[in-house]
């Protein structure tokens, strides 16, 4: 079990990164032009009241007990108020957390449902028909950009064949699930094309080993030579690439839930800064930087966990 | 009585782009029962095509039989349909490299039970007691937490044994061993020859063994069968084949083989009151272990070693994978920073005045590395890496720098031709011979040969030995060759120095060093070198690392 002591002691690795992170999303929102106060009280505030907001809220004080006084209000779990909702941050980015998790989760299943047996029927029948179809499908699927790609899948399933929703998020479950289908479709499309060509290349490169030269020479069918041997050992690199994908994706939801109107963390976003609701760009982006910190950790459980010789 | 497997008038050929190659010609050979076989050549010569041919595993589309047949116990297999039915189930096949053949994410004893499900249906607590048996019998201590190990927790020696141990799981009849050996220390390859005896004495196993060392033939075979250029040039019974060579080519490998009794070792030149080249005061060096939040001790690879070499010495320093020979040879050349001790050059510490040191070093001392091609410029050809150390070294002048070339490849035994031609063209002898002539570019005073034979096959390894010797007794250079092979250093070295475990344990002269050891750990060492002479048989037992075996 001392292979996974590494849990126990990388999250105080993430204390200097998670520093960086709160310095940076403070800084950001301070960088921005604009008195916050007068934003507050809008244009036509008085000088004294803008002087009284500017003292309640310690705009006064150095930016350095500015950002004190954030992190003390962050580990009290303060991140202030939305000046469009108009309640608690925290609260409200609770609400919106679950489409954007479900999202991404929706999708990184379908991709892996999609590339798996694209790069398996791929890479067994290399330099065939099949082989060439899935690395153009895979070609294309990088190359179209998720908002036309949304789009085209709307018009296609909703529009003219009419089986799924256009938008929107649903309410239950099941009803849910299938909102989800459609944007999940649209970020599984382009995710399982990089991962299909992660694993074909892993593959091929699998059926070729020693390893699987050696299962042969056992009189293991092919298909247990590839399953039993090829598959686990090209999953390993795949592991990490995914990771660092779905640290992409967290970015990319924002295009993706706007397309299909889902009510997640993107759009939240967005709004938050056409609407200069400054505390709520902050709070998603804070989530956003720690949710990329903890899949990348969780990537490191997976690849301890599927390879016996890494040591972290 | 019908030989149990038998090849008649084998080809293969190699066929891309209208363009055909033979590389297996008319072979014919056979197997009896419970018999071993073995098969020699150099590489390139076919032996493993020729067993590969035979379980159906042909490493390439382009590559085709084209005659003959190969029966097993009289029925045709070479092109039957059914042959993965007799592939691992009648005739298993065992790997060079353990490592690269072992599944390294999957237990080892689920590797075994892999084969016990499949060609005798085993399964569940039957398959596990079947399978901790088996690890058992090639020689686990711990047959029950080696079933759940996986490979990488074992030492090279260690994992040869589990691969046999999943190829038995098959329970075939014939074994095919491809160099089970050759990345293996010699008293590793003693264990492991020793246990495909013992298996074939138990089970009435029939076993091919390839190989390149006609000494582990002698020692295990019955038959031997020497393939070269695709043909079989000669076969026969083992003791009349190599008292009575009839082929020229069997004759040069047995006159190729480094045999340990040698007479021409050049003798230990008097140093007088010279001052050694190199002087290592109780040197230690450790790498460091553990990482962030877990500082390990780290790991001691020499400890408190002293050695003085001299001028014109031959020095071979010997030992096992992980003895610390090649980190000796590191620290000298000023690669690898001592943690304690020190070393000198020339009567200059290393560590003090600390560039100026190392420049001089580097002038005087240059290294041959253990794989040629990598160790050369792939982009670059000969000419152009010989002329940038002359360039660099500054001692040739600009207009002479291709007539220093010619000379340095007179020197190594290469055509002149070869300064226009890339590594890629060349051969591995070649290779090496061209990493000479780099080293010699420098116009050193100390060559540091680092396993600079053990990846050329033996007539290859005999004539850069050859070269070796020519350069040190005509140039006075002071060679410091080391070597996991004890028999070439024998032929070669005046002096030997045997490490183990990070530590010198034996230092003097070749002769009294091999002849009258003073340590076990020698004398095993040289017990277990497989001899060319069948009557002298290797002594396996006598091991000093089967602990270290089990631990690491």
């Amino acid at each position: 079990m001392h292979r996974y002591r590494f849990v126990l002691f990388r999250p105080l690795q993430f204390l200097p990164v998670l520093f960086g992170i709160s310095v940076i999303t403070f800084v950001l929102v301070r960088l921005i032009p604009g008195d916050p106060a007068r934003i507050l009280l809008g244009t036509r505030a008085t000088p004294a009241a803008i002087a009284n907001i500017r003292a309640q809220y310690g705009l006064d004080d150095p930016i350095w007990v500015q950002y004190l006084y954030f992190i003390k209000n962050l580990l009290a779990g303060e991140m202030g108020r939305s000046t469009l909702y108009k309640i608690d941050v925290l609260r409200l980015i609770g609400t919106r957390i679950e489409p954007t998790l479900a999202l991404v989760g929706m999708g990184v299943l379908l991709a892996l449902i999609i590339a798996l047996p694209c790069a398996a029927l791929s890479a067994r029948r290399q330099g065939r028909i099949a082989d060439h179809a899935v690395r153009l499908a895979s070609t294309a699927g990088i190359g179209f950009p998720s908002f036309w790609l949304g789009a085209m899948l709307i018009l296609l399933f909703s529009v003219r064949l009419g089986w799924l929703p256009v938008s929107g998020y649903g309410q239950g479950f099941a009803d849910k699930l299938v909102h989800l289908v459609l944007p999940g479709l649209t970020i599984a499309l382009s995710l399982s094309a990089v991962l299909t060509r992660s694993l074909r290349a892993g593959m091929i490169a699998g059926l070729q080993s020693d390893i699987a030269t050696a299962a042969r020479a056992r009189g293991l069918p092919e298909s247990a030579v590839f399953w039993h041997h090829v598959v686990p050992n090209a999953l390993l690199p795949t592991v990490n690439l995914l990771a660092v994908n779905i640290g992409w994706l967290i970015g990319g939801t924002v295009v993706v839930e706007s397309v299909f109107a889902l009510p997640g963390l993107g759009q939240l976003m967005v709004r938050g800064i056409f609407t200069r609701d400054y505390m709520v760009v902050q709070g998603v982006a804070l989530t956003f930087a720690c949710a990329t910190v903890l899949i990348n950790f969780l990537a490191d459980i997976v690849t301890v966990a599927l390879d016996p010789r890494v040591e972290l | 009585m019908t030989p149990l497997l038998s090849i008649t008038e084998l080809s293969v050929a190699f066929r891309q782009n209208g363009i055909e190659r033979l590389l297996l010609d008319r072979i014919s050979l056979q197997l009896g029962k419970g018999e071993i076989l073995g098969l020699v050549g150099e590489s390139g010569s076919g032996k493993s095509l020729l067993c590969r041919t035979v379980i159906g595993l042909l490493p390439s589309r382009n590559l085709q039989v084209c005659g003959g047949s190969v029966r097993l116990e009289g029925s045709e297999i070479l092109r039957d349909a059914a042959i993965d039915k007799i592939r691992g189930r009648r005739i298993g096949m065992i790997f060079q490299n353990p490592s690269s053949h072992l599944d390294p994410v999957m237990r080892i004893g689920r590797q075994i039970c892999e084969g016990l499900a499949l060609h005798r249906g085993l399964r569940g607590r039957a398959a596990r007691c079947e399978a901790i048996t088996l690890l058992d019998q090639v020689g686990f201590p711990d047959p029950a937490a080696a079933f759940a190990s996986y490979a990488h927790e074992f030492s090279g020696g260690m994992r040869q044994r589990a691969m046999i141990a999943i190829a038995l799981a098959c329970d075939p009849e014939i074994l095919i061993a491809d160099e089970p050996t050759t990345a293996l220390d010699v008293t590793i390859q003693a264990q492991i020859l020793r246990l495909l005896m013992d298996l074939r004495a138990a089970r009435g196993l029939s076993i091919i063994l390839i190989t390149h060392d006609l000494g582990v033939v002698a020692q295990t075979c019955d038959r031997i069968a020497v393939m070269r250029h695709g043909r079989l040039v000669e076969q026969g019974e083992k003791r009349a084949l190599l008292a009575a060579p009839g082929h020229p080519y069997t004759r040069e490998l047995i006159a190729s083989h480094p045999a340990l009794t040698s007479g021409d070792v050049p003798p230990l030149p008097s140093h007088g009151h010279a001052r050694p080249i190199f002087e290592v005061n109780d040197l230690e060096v450790a790498y460091p272990g553990g990482g962030f939040l877990r500082r390990g001790t780290g790991f001691r690879a020499l400890r408190g070693v002293s050695l003085q070499i001299w001028p014109g010495e031959t020095v071979g320093i010997v030992g096992e994978s992980g003895s610390g020979k090649s980190t000796l040879a590191r620290t000298l050349m000023g690669l690898i920073p001592a943690s304690a001790g020190s070393v000198a050059h020339d009567g200059e510490v290393l560590t003090l005045r600390h560039m100026a040191a190392l420049r001089r070093l580097r002038a005087e001392v240059a290294m041959v590395f253990q794989d040629p091609f990598n160790s050369l410029n792939p982009r670059k050809t000969i000419g152009e890496t010989l002329a940038e150390v002359l360039r660099s070294r500054g001692l040739t002048e600009p207009k002479r720098v291709s007539a220093r070339i010619d000379e340095l490849l007179d020197m190594v035994g290469l055509e002149r031709s070869f300064a226009s031609r890339r590594p890629r063209s060349l051969s591995g002898g070649q290779c090496q011979r061209a990493g000479i002539a780099r080293a010699l570019a420098v116009e050193p005073r100390v060559i540091i040969a680092d396993e600079c034979v053990a990846a050329l096959d033996v007539t290859i390894q005999s004539q850069i030995v050859a070269l070796f010797r020519k350069l040190a007794a005509q140039h006075g250079l002071t060679l410091i060759f080391i070597a996991h092979d004890l028999a070439i250093v024998r032929n070669l070295c005046a002096r030997t120095v045997v490490m183990h475990r990070g530590e010198i344990v034996e230092d003097g002269p070749s002769a009294a060093v091999f002849d009258h050891p003073a340590r076990d750990y020698t004398a095993a060492l040289i017990a277990a070198i497989p001899d060319i002479d069948p009557d002298r048989p290797m002594n396996g037992g006598l091991s000093p690392t089967s602990q270290r075996e089990l631990t690491t």
